[in-house]
């Protein structure tokens, strides 16, 4: 049985390193056949990696300081919106009257794309919390949503068991609720995170410093340097990625119970 | 002398629907009365309505002589749909009822043992519902009901969704269980078989709005056997009065 598994898992992972083969072959394909300045090719934007890991960009910052940069604004705007939507989504969830009498508020912002918040932004807030302020408004909604609906899609009966027995509400919603919801919640904070990761772009390209990302692809883009800008890219998807199997790799651990193979 | 357990006596309204109409019996303790009816005829409601999850439109349950509530009555009840928590191995799921009711902890590990050995799942204690079998994981529930040792056991349809055969098994098995423990238990069904098979006392539901259409004293020797004369005259009898042809 587990080797089975394992012999998958290989064949999984050798068919995406074909993937990946075959999409460079076609990438390198079309360099040759289009042949434009502005169409660099795999080796050429390989090299522009290596030289923005080492030597860095036109103004001396390392590749590295600007994924650093990056992450550490996500983390802030992403800790944010799950610290304030995570409870409030359980609030609203347990207490449906709260979320009724406030809808005409939350529903309208929820349709508020992140961006359109940006001139606002600028004129009110300065330095690391723009950042975190567009970020926190991208990731907040889908993570405060996706907690109020697991907090009402939680079987009844569950719930109905403990209360048979003369259980306190506190018991329920600890020994109930929370459980039941939880892998619900890290799905929508996983989703949360994607939308967080794409607000950082348009997050940095505001924020008038000089680091990050984003700030990096802007630089080049006024250069019109393809081979960096594929750089940065291609840096934004793997780092999302990355994030994303965490996320998948903690959840596999913690709930054990939904793994479980059935007899 | 039977003494008087539970006093029922009421009617049970959702919005204009009328669901339960003058339902008035009584629970006597250590009798295994069974509530047949044709589905759909509110006897779901009647199972919460004696667990005291629900309060009826009008009248009243109670449990010598004060209002049925969880909080104060020991009170157990096995569900119809599957109810094992997800996420909690069998042990746990079988103590619940036992910490909630702040049992200490070895008391609760002296009773869990044995209602699992009672229930025959002993050596599965780690395991998590979906590693278990319908029959196994409606014992389980059986099992969470009995641990709380309670005054009233409920079991609302609880074979419903099991196959013939396991049913027929834990139809013998609740019985061996009874004996052993002897508990008071309502029973759920519409399978007047099963009411026979089981019942000291059965008490027929008409369909909607449910009334009480009929009551019979079950006094055919156990074990009972379900091919004798006696047990198929009474189950005949019983048949005539449950509206079970289909229209």
């Amino acid at each position: 049985m587990e080797e089975k598994i394992n012999r998958e898992k290989y064949k999984t992972l050798g068919y995406n390193v074909l993937t990946l083969f075959l999409f460079l072959a076609i990438w390198t394909l079309a360099y040759w056949l289009i042949k434009s300045p502005f169409f660099p090719s795999p080796l050429m934007v390989f090299n522009a990696f290596l030289e923005l890991l080492i030597h860095g960009d036109i103004e001396d910052v390392k590749l590295g300081m600007h994924i650093q940069q990056s992450l550490w604004r996500i983390f802030g705007g992403f800790a944010a919106a799950c610290i304030l939507g995570i409870p409030l989504g359980l609030l609203m969830g347990l207490y449906g009257r709260v979320y009724d009498s406030t809808k005409v508020l939350i529903e309208p912002i929820r349709f508020i794309p992140p961006v359109a918040w940006i001139p606002l932004v600028i004129v009110l807030l300065v330095g690391y919390f723009r950042f975190v302020f567009i970020i926190w408004l991208g990731a907040f909604f889908p993570i405060f949503i996706g907690t109020l609906l697991s907090v009402r899609g939680v079987n009844p009966l569950h719930i109905e068991v403990p209360k048979s027995f003369g259980a306190s509400r506190f018991y329920i919603i600890r020994n109930i609720v929370l459980p039941s919801v939880l892998p619900e919640v890290l799905t929508s904070m996983r989703v949360g995170l994607g939308i967080a990761w794409e607000c950082i772009m348009a997050a940095e390209m505001i924020g008038g410093e000089r680091v990050g990302i984003g700030i990096m692809i802007l630089k080049y883009a006024q250069l019109i340097r393809m081979d960096a800008i594929i750089v940065g890219i291609i840096v934004i998807g793997i780092i999302g990625f990355g994030l994303n199997e965490i996320f998948i790799f903690v959840e596999k651990r913690i709930f054990r119970w939904k793994e479980v193979v059935s007899i | 002398m039977e003494k008087e357990l539970i006093d029922v006596d009421l009617s049970m309204k959702f919005d204009s629907l009328s669901v339960l109409e003058n339902i008035r019996f009584k629970v006597h303790e250590n009798e295994f009365l069974v509530i047949v009816g044709p589905s759909g005829c509110g006897k779901t409601t009647m199972a919460r309505l004696l667990a005291g999850l629900q309060k009826p439109t009008s009248g009243h349950v109670t449990m010598r002589g004060e209002s049925i509530s969880p909080k104060v009555h020991n009170i157990s009840i096995v569900f119809q749909e599957p109810s094992c928590i997800p996420w909690r191995t069998l042990w746990d799921d079988i103590t619940m009822g036992l910490v909630i009711k702040g049992v200490d902890q070895s008391a609760i590990k002296k009773r869990a043992e044995e209602v699992i050995k009672l229930v025959g799942l002993d050596g599965f204690e780690e395991y998590f519902p979906k590693q278990l079998s319908g029959g196994m994981k409606q014992r389980v529930a059986i099992a969470r009901a009995y641990a709380t040792n309670p005054d009233l056991l409920l079991m609302d349809e609880p074979f419903g969704h099991l196959d013939a055969q396991t049913r027929y098994l834990m139809q013998i098995e609740i019985m061996r269980i009874w004996e052993k423990e002897k508990k008071t238990v309502v029973f759920i069904t519409n399978n007047i078989e099963e009411a026979v098979y089981l019942a000291t006392r059965i008490i027929v539901f008409s369909k909607l709005p449910a009334r009480i259409k009929a009551e019979y004293r079950i006094e055919l020797p156990r074990p009972r056997k379900l091919t004798t004369p006696e047990f198929l005259g009474v189950r005949s009898e019983v048949t005539e009065q449950c509206e079970v042809v289909e229209r």
